[in-house]
C-alpha cells in the first residue's frame, strides 16, 4: 500500500513557500524604502547645512574672511551621499520615481552648494578646485563608469577638492540651465575644470596634469606625514 | 523588458525550489521521532536467509576488503552466503579472490564480462536465500548494517526492498571531502523520500530485495548504465515498498579527481534523467504518490532549473568581476580595507531569498551529519561542499543534458 497524497501538506508546503516569498519580497521593499528615507535625511541635512551657511555668509557680508566658513558642511556628507545615492540608482532603477526625486534634490544642493562656495570664494579671493562632471547611464556614455572609478578615487585622496557630478538627461531646469551656461555638448564624459570643458574619458594623471595644485597638495601632505613620523620616531 | 523575463522565469524556479524544501522540512518535523538510532538489541527474533553478491571488475586492490568486511558482519554464518562474481576481470581480482576459496560461507563465480547487471543476475538466478543483495567490490559495510535491515524486513512484511544509508569511505583530497557532505545531504533526503514511498534508486552498494520481488518482475536489464535506478523504478511502477535504513551504514569509495568524479556524476545525471524517461507514465500521476508528483519530475527537471539557477548567479557574479576589473585597472588595486557600512549590506529580494536557501541548506546538511554521525560537528567537507559543489556541478549536469538531447550515452569508466 502506497503513502498517501496528503492533499493538506501540499497546500499547507505552498502556504509557507508563499509566505517566504513574498515575506523576502515585502522586506526587500521594506529596507529599500528605509534606505531611501536615510539618503533624503541626509539631503535635508545637507540642506539645513547650505542654508545656514548661505545664512551666516549674509550675517558676515561686510565681515572678515576669517570669520566665514570656508568649506560648507556638504563636502563632509557629499563623498557618502554620492555612493548611496548611487547604489540606490543600481538596485532600484534609475526610472524609480523616488529615486529620481532624490537625485533631482541632490543635483539642486550641489548647485547651490557650488555657488555659494564660488561667492564666499571670490569675496575671500580663494580660487577652488572644483570639478563639474555630467554623465549619462542611459547605455550611451561606455567611458562614463571608468571617469566616475577615477572621480570617486580623486575625492578620496584629495579631500579639498569638491566635485559636483550631474545626470545630463536630468529632466531639471536647473541642470539644463547649468549646460546651456558651461555649453556643455552631449558628448560624454564631460568635465568642466575652471570654465573649461574637456570631453570624453580623462584618466587622474590628465586630471592633475589639468589641475597642477592636485600634485602641490599630495606633495604637502607626504611631507607633513613624513614630519610626523620623524617626530614620533625622535619621541 | 529581456531581463524581467529572464527574472520572471528564475523566480518561478526559485518558487519550485523553495516549496521542495519546505516540503521535505515539514517531511522532517513529522519523521522525527522515527529518526532513532541503531536498537540496543544486537538479536532477532528471526534471522531471513541471505545471499550478498558481489560483482567485480578489476577490483583487485578493494575487493578483499570488501569481503572481509562482509565477513565481519554481525549475523549467523549458516544464514548469509557470500557470491563473489568475477565479470572477466583483466587483473588479477580472480587470483586475488582465491584465498576465500575454502570459506564455506564464499562461493567464487567468474564469467565473461557482460556489465555489472549480468554479473549480479548470475547471482541472483544462483541463490536461494529470502533476501537478495549486492555490494559494489569499492565499498564496505558496518558490522550491523545487515541486522538493521533484517530487523526492519521482520518489522515491515509489505516491504521488498531496503536501501542503507551511504557515507564516503575515508576521504582524503577537496574533492572527497566535498562528497562525504554531499552524501550526508543525500542521506537525509532519501530518508525524507522513505516514508514517502518515493525512493527512486536503490543503490549498487548493499540495497536488500526479497527474493520475491525477482521473481515478480524480472532480474536487472541494460539501463544506460544506472540499473539499480531502473530497478527502483520498476519496483515502483509494480506499487512495490522500498525504504531507506539509515541505521545500517556503507562505506563506499568515491572518485578522488576532478575527473573520475565528472565520469561518474555524468553517468549517475544522464542515467537519471535516460530512465526518468523511459518511466515518464508515472510522473504528475496520482497513483504513483508523491514519486509521480515530486522525485521524477524533480529528478528530470531538476537539472533543468538547478542549470538555469546557476547561469543567472554565473552571468551576475561575472559581470561583477569585469566591473571589478576594469576598476582596477582604471584606478589601480586600492589595498585599503573597505569600512562596512549596514547601508550597502545586499537586503533585495534575490538576496533575502539567498540567505533563507542557505539556511534551510545548512539545516539539511545539520541534520544529514546528525542521522549519519549522530551529532554534528563542523568540518571542511561542509564548507567544500557549500563553496564547490555549485561550481563544479554544472559540469556533468550541462554534459548530461547535451548527451540526452542528442542521444549520447556513457561509459561505465
Amino acid at each position: 500500500m502506497r503513502a498517501k497524497i496528503e492533499t493538506k501538506k501540499y497546500i499547507l508546503t505552498f502556504v509557507i513557500t508563499a509566505m517566504v516569498f513574498f515575506g523576502a519580497l515585502l522586506a526587500s521593499n521594506r529596507f529599500a524604502e528605509r534606505r531611501l528615507s536615510e539618503v533624503k535625511s541626509i539631503e535635508d541635512k545637507i540642506s539645513l547645512d547650505l542654508l545656514s551657511s548661505e545664512t551666516q555668509f549674509a550675517l558676515l557680508k561686510e565681515s572678515s574672511c576669517k570669520a566665514i566658513d570656508h568649506s560648507t558642511a556638504f563636502s563632509e556628507e557629499l563623498n557618502s551621499l554620492t555612493q548611496k545615492l548611487s547604489y540606490m540608482e543600481d538596485n532600484l532603477g534609475g526610472e524609480n520615481p523616488e529615486v529620481l526625486s532624490l537625485k533631482k534634490y541632490y543635483s539642486l544642493l550641489q548647485i547651490k552648494d557650488s555657488l555659494l562656495v564660488k561667492q564666499v570664494n571670490e569675496k575671500c579671493g580663494v580660487k577652488p578646485i572644483t570639478i563639474i562632471y555630467f554623465y549619462s547611464n542611459k547605455g550611451d556614455c561606455d567611458e562614463c563608469k571608468r571617469e566616475g572609478y577615477v572621480l570617486t578615487k580623486l575625492r578620496e585622496e584629495y579631500p579639498e577638492l569638491r566635485i559636483y557630478s550631474f545626470d545630463y538627461n536630468l529632466d531639471l531646469s536647473a541642470v539644463k540651465t547649468l549646460k546651456s551656461i558651461y555649453g556643455v555638448k552631449n558628448t560624454l564624459p564631460a568635465l568642466i575644470i575652471w570654465d573649461e570643458n574637456y570631453y570624453g574619458f580623462k584618466s587622474a594623471t590628465d586630471i592633475e596634469k589639468i589641475v597642477p595644485q592636485l600634485k602641490r597638495l599630495r606633495e604637502a601632505r607626504e611631507k607633513a606625514a613624513q614630519t610626523k613620523t620623524a617626530t614620533s620616531t625622535k619621541k | 523588458m529581456i531581463e524581467a523575463f529572464f527574472n520572471g522565469i528564475l523566480y518561478v524556479f526559485l518558487f519550485v525550489t523553495l516549496y521542495l524544501e519546505v516540503f521535505f522540512l515539514i517531511t522532517f518535523f513529522e519523521e522525527r521521532g522515527n529518526l532513532t538510532e541503531k536498537s540496543k538489541n544486537k538479536k532477532l527474533s528471526y534471522y531471513p536467509s541471505t545471499t550478498i553478491i558481489v560483482p567485480c571488475w578489476n577490483e583487485e586492490k578493494t575487493v578483499a576488503g570488501t569481503i572481509h568486511s562482509l565477513l565481519r558482519l554481525n549475523y549467523p554464518k549458516n544464514k548469509l552466503n557470500i557470491f563473489i562474481v568475477d565479470d572477466g576481470s583483466t587483473d588479477n581480482t580472480w587470483e586475488v579472490i582465491q584465498k576465500f576459496a575454502n570459506n564455506p560461507q564464499i562461493t567464487l563465480i567468474k564469467k565473461e564480462n557482460g556489465g555489472k547487471h549480468t554479473a549480479v543476475n548470475l547471482g541472483i538466478k544462483e541463490s536461494n536465500s529470502e533476501l537478495i543483495g549486492c555490494l559494489d567490490a569499492d565499498s564496505f559495510v558496518e558490522k550491523d548494517a545487515l541486522l538493521e535491515i533484517a530487523r526492519a524486513f521482520n518489522e515491515d512484511k509489505l516491504m521488498m526492498a531496503a536501501t542503507p544509508m551511504l557515507v564516503v569511505h575515508e576521504p582524503q583530497t577537496m574533492l572527497q571531502k566535498m562528497q562525504k557532505t554531499e552524501y550526508h545531504t543525500g542521506a537525509f533526503l532519501k530518508r525524507m523520500l522513505s516514508p514517502l514511498d518515493a525512493i527512486n534508486v536503490t543503490p549498487g552498494p548493499f540495497s536488500i530485495f526479497r527474493k520475491e520481488v525477482y521473481e515478480k518482475i524480472g532480474l536487472y536489464k541494460k539501463a544506460h548504465n544506472t540499473e539499480d535506478m531502473e530497478f527502483a523504478l520498476r519496483m515502483q511502477a509494480h506499487h512495490m515498498r522500498i525504504r531507506n535504513v539509515h541505521t545500517a551504514q556503507v562505506h563506499t569509495k568515491t572518485p578522488d579527481t576532478l575527473y573520475k568524479l565528472y565520469r561518474q556524476r555524468l553517468r549517475w545525471a544522464y542515467g537519471t534523467m535516460k530512465n526518468t524517461l523511459d518511466y515518464r507514465f508515472m510522473i504528475f500521476r496520482r497513483e504513483y504518490g508523491i514519486l509521480g508528483m515530486i522525485t521524477l519530475p524533480l529528478s528530470f527537471f531538476g537539472v533543468f532549473i538547478f542549470l538555469y539557477n546557476f547561469g543567472f548567479i554565473a552571468f551576475h557574479s561575472i559581470q561583477r568581476l569585469l566591473e571589478k576589473a576594469i576598476q582596477i585597472s582604471t584606478t589601480g588595486f586600492s589595498f585599503a580595507i573597505p569600512q562596512f557600512d549596514s547601508f550597502f549590506f545586499n537586503t533585495d529580494f534575490m538576496a533575502l531569498l539567498s540567505y533563507v536557501f542557505l539556511g534551510l541548506g545548512l539545516f539539511i546538511i545539520w541534520n544529514g551529519v546528525r542521522l549519519a554521525e549522530g551529532r554534528f560537528r563542523p568540518t571542511t567537507g561542509i564548507f567544500y561542499f557549500i563553496v564547490l559543489y555549485g561550481i563544479v556541478a554544472p559540469l556533468w549536469f550541462t554534459r548530461a543534458v547535451w548527451n540526452v538531447l542528442f542521444s549520447k550515452g556513457t561509459n561505465w569508466r
